[in-house]
């Protein structure tokens, strides 16, 4: 049984940011509700009112302008999962969202929704970094957009300012000719940790590559460094710089040992699956 | 707790048309087996990890204890109770008894609506078709065997 709270479901985005300002602390926003819900009725988070935003014009609209995708913060991940422009467009994407909870969490959550709860234990947010993916970010001043990578602060906390909703990610598509891996290791239905690789050039070396990395830490990162160091490497060589790792991952993602598995695991298994999402990229 | 706020929901439920005044915070779970008197949906963990409480709306599973009633209007709401028509068996319930795809039962609800919404979508899949689907239905029986193979065999049934 939830506790009971009221419902607003303004019909713009400016309704919503003035909702927002005005209840501050006494309003969530509500989209799929896969999260929110669970918090709501465990007691973790309170709400008196819900902002439902799905009713916000574009909010679950998805195009292709001839240079990105767009998504709409409140398409579900079945549609991210099963639409053929996304599997064409952003096959990395597509990858990731079959691996988030379940039949059923997919069918009922969404992408903004994903992203906003920045639960360090999620998939999108990872594949999407590999795609340098953006987001606009609407309030009562208008939008802007800034790059995923900056959205995410750390743990559940994002870059939005109070009374700004997220209303739309834009995924530019790999370069032509790359080809990409997402890895997971998992624990039931959350990953323990995930590993996004986008790789191009030819079979026998590497060319220009991107990693990204996410559970490990408090948010999901890209490993520039690391890509800036294997690009151009025999494949033999460039997993040997990555066995060799170890100290930069420590570093670069502040690894959090909790009950999926200790701090020092996890920089392992994120050596082993950057490894086997170099390899299956480039296919070999 | 008293109500803040309360919305008329029109839903059909197994092909019936409904229509109430449901609290904004009720659950479909609550509305199906406490207004609608139908319990073959069944409470289990109410995170959305187990799907004891699966129902499909607009033929799309869900977790009915973590799904808004106020969601589903006008919109096809269907339960275990909505599969047989009069005495006639679903061929996936004809399936599960044939390979005693339970032991207690409780998952069994559940675990039919899931499999419905596969066979919908993908009517002949193949075993990994159905391991993938199915692994958000939790079976502490262990009677996954059966079960695969009950929604394999079902899937070949004209129906």
């Amino acid at each position: 049984m939830l506790k009971p709270f009221r419902l607003l479901q303004p019909s713009s985005a400016v309704e919503a940011s003035q909702e927002l300002l005005r209840l501050g602390d006494q309003a969530k926003v509500y989209a799929g509700g896969v999260e929110l819900l669970l918090l709501l009725r465990h007691g973790l988070t309170e709400a008196e009112y819900l902002v439902d935003v799905k009713r916000i014009p574009g909010m679950r609209d998805l195009g292709w302008n001839g240079q990105r995708l767009t998504i709409g913060a409140c398409v579900t991940h079945r549609t991210l999962e099963d639409l053929e422009e996304v599997r064409t467009r952003a096959p990395l994407l597509a990858e990731a969202e079959r691996h988030v909870g379940n039949i059923r969490v997919r069918t009922q959550g969404t992408i903004g929704g994903n992203l906003c709860f920045a639960d360090p234990h999620a998939d999108p947010g990872t594949a999407l970094l590999v795609h340098e993916a953006t987001v606009s970010v609407t309030g009562l001043n208008g939008e802007r957009e800034m790059p995923l990578a900056e959205f995410f602060r750390g743990t559940y906390e994002v870059a939005l300012e109070e009374g700004e909703l997220l209303s739309a990610v834009h995924v530019p598509p790999l370069p032509a000719g790359w080809r990409s891996a997402f890895h997971r290791s998992e624990r039931f239905y959350r990953p323990t940790l995930n590993v996004a690789a986008a790789v191009g050039g030819g079979d026998s070396q590497l060319g220009d590559v991107r990693l990204a990395v996410g559970c490990v830490g408090p948010r999901a990162l890209r490993l520039e460094d690391l890509e800036q160091r294997l690009r151009g490497l025999p494949m033999a060589d460039a997993l040997r710089v990555v066995g060799e790792s170890a100290a930069y991952l420590e570093d670069r993602l502040e690894p959090v040992g909790d009950l999926l598995g200790s701090a020092e695991y996890k920089i392992h298994i994120t050596k082993v699956l950057i490894g086997r999402a170099l390899k299956q990229a480039v296919g070999t | 707790m008293n109500t803040l706020e309360t919305r008329t929901v029109n839903l059909t439920i197994n092909g019936r048309a409904w229509s109430g005044d449901v609290p904004v915070e009720e659950v479909l779970l609550e509305t199906i087996r406490n207004r609608l008197e139908l319990t073959g949906t069944k409470r289990s963990c109410e995170s959305e990890v187990c799907g004891a409480c699966t129902v499909l709306v607009d033929g799309e599973p869900v977790s009915s204890c973590t799904y808004l009633t106020f969601e589903a209007d006008g919109r096809q709401v269907t339960t275990v109770e909505g599969l047989a028509k009069g005495d006639q068996l679903d061929p996936l319930q004809e399936a599960f008894i044939r390979n005693v795809g339970a032991q207690c039962g409780y998952c069994t609800p559940g675990q039919l609506m899931a499999a419905k919404a596969l066979l919908r979508r993908t009517p002949r899949p193949t075993y990994e078709d159905v391991a993938t689907w199915m692994s958000g239905n939790i079976c502490r029986c262990g009677a996954y065997v059966a079960i695969a193979q009950s929604i394999l065999e079902a899937s070949h049934t004209p129906s």
